[in-house]
C-alpha cells in the first residue's frame, strides 16, 4: 500500500516538474495555459490520490477526495476564465487560424 | 517515509519558485495571473502533504478546501477585471 | 430528486465536519435542506440526465486526459519544441448551458486543448498541434456527452 503511494505521487511530482519547464519554455499566453492544464488535471490528482492511498480507509481518505474533486474541476473553470480574458483584450496566439 | 515526504515538500517549493519567476518577468498581466494560479494549486497540494507528515490531515484538508475555494472566487474576479480594463497596462 | 440533492449536501457536511454529536448532525440536516428549499428546482439547463452515462463518462475523460497528458509532456520535453499552435472554430449540435458546461470543462481539463471562447452551437477552441484537436474535430467528445444528455431512462 505504501509502495502504491509512493508511486503515484512520484508520476504526480513528474507531472508537476513538466508543467514547469513547460511554463518557461512555451511562447505564449495560450501555450502556458496547456501545461497549466497539465499541472492541474494529472500532477495534482495524482499527487492527492497517492496521499489517500497513503491514509488508508478512514474519514480522510474521503476528505482528501472532496479536495481532488474541488481541483479536478474548479481548475478548468478557473483556467477558461483567464484564457477568455486574454482573448477577448486583444492577445492573439502566434500562428495562423483555420476555420 | 518522512524523508519521501520532506522530498516532496522541497520539490513542491522549488516549483513554486519557477512560477514565482513567471509572476515576476511575465510580459502580459495574464501570464503572471496564470503564475499566481499554478502556485496555488501547489499550495493546495502542499497543505496536504504537509498535514500528512504531522498527522493532521484532518485540519489540514479543511485549509486547503478553503483555500481552493478561495482561489477560485479570487481567480474569477481578477479575469472579469481584466476583462474590462483589457492588455493595455503591461 | 430535490431530496437527493438534500442527502448529497448532508453527506458532504458529514463528511467535511467529522463531528457526530446531535448538535453538529442536526445543524447539518437543517442547513442541507434550508439550502435546497431556498434554490430553484428543476433547472432549465439540461433536458435529461443519465446516471449511468454520467458514470461511464469520468473514467473514460480520465483516460482521454492521461494520453493527451502524455503527448503534452512529449512535446515540452522535446528539445526542438515542436509546437505548432492554432484557433479551431469547433461546431457543435449541443445549445443547452449545462451540455456546454460539461463539454467545455472536458476541453479545457484534457492538456492540448483549451475553450477560449464560447457561444451556442460554436466553440473556440486553442489547440497546442494538430494531433491533440483531432479528437474533438472528430466529434467524440460530442458524441459522449449528448449520450450523457439524452437516453431516454432516467429522465429528472
Amino acid at each position: 500500500m505504501t509502495w502504491l503511494a509512493i508511486v503515484l505521487i512520484v508520476i504526480g511530482l513528474f507531472f508537476l516538474i513538466v508543467g514547469s519547464i513547460g511554463m518557461l519554455r512555451l511562447p505564449d499566453v495560450f501555450s502556458r495555459a496547456h501545461s497549466l492544464s497539465l499541472t492541474d488535471s494529472l500532477g495534482a490528482v495524482f499527487v492527492l490520490a497517492g496521499l489517500a492511498v497513503y491514509e488508508g480507509f478512514s474519514f480522510n481518505l474521503l476528505r482528501i477526495l472532496v479536495v481532488l474533486v474541488l481541483v479536478y474541476f474548479l481548475n478548468p473553470v478557473i483556467a477558461h476564465a483567464t484564457i477568455r480574458a486574454a482573448y477577448r483584450s486583444g492577445l492573439r496566439p502566434t500562428k495562423r487560424e483555420t476555420k | 517515509m518522512t524523508t519521501f515526504f520532506f522530498f516532496v515538500l522541497i520539490t513542491l517549493t522549488a516549483l513554486m519558485l519557477v512560477y514565482f519567476y513567471r509572476v515576476v518577468r511575465g510580459p502580459s498581466v495574464f501570464d503572471r495571473v496564470l503564475g499566481l494560479n499554478g502556485i496555488s494549486t501547489k499550495a493546495i497540494v502542499l497543505l496536504v502533504v504537509i498535514g500528512t507528515l504531522f498527522e493532521r490531515v484532518d485540519m489540514f484538508v479543511d485549509i486547503s478546501t478553503g483555500y481552493a475555494l478561495l482561489n477560485l472566487v479570487s481567480a474569477l474576479a481578477i479575469a472579469k477585471f481584466l476583462e474590462e480594463k483589457g492588455a493595455s497596462q503591461k | 430528486m430535490r431530496f437527493f440533492a438534500a442527502v448529497a449536501l448532508f453527506v458532504l457536511w458529514l463528511v467535511l465536519s467529522a463531528s457526530y454529536d446531535l448538535i453538529h448532525v442536526a445543524t447539518g440536516a437543517v442547513v442541507a435542506s434550508l439550502v435546497v428549499w431556498l434554490s430553484p428546482s428543476g433547472s432549465s439547463h439540461v433536458r435529461r440526465f443519465s446516471w449511468m452515462a454520467a458514470l461511464a463518462y469520468i473514467p473514460w475523460l480520465f483516460g482521454r486526459v492521461l494520453k493527451s497528458g502524455l503527448h503534452v509532456s512529449r512535446l515540452i520535453l522535446d528539445p526542438a519544441l515542436p509546437i505548432a499552435p492554432e484557433l479551431v472554430h469547433h461546431k457543435t449540435n449541443l445549445s443547452r448551458d449545462g451540455e456546454l458546461v460539461v463539454l467545455g470543462n472536458s476541453i479545457t481539463l484534457t492538456p492540448g486543448t483549451i475553450t477560449v471562447e464560447v457561444a451556442p452551437g460554436e466553440l473556440i477552441v486553442h489547440a497546442i498541434d494538430a494531433k491533440s484537436h483531432q479528437d474533438l474535430s472528430r466529434g467524440v467528445f460530442d458524441d459522449r456527452v449528448s449520450r450523457m444528455f439524452s437516453a431516454k431512462e432516467d429522465s429528472q
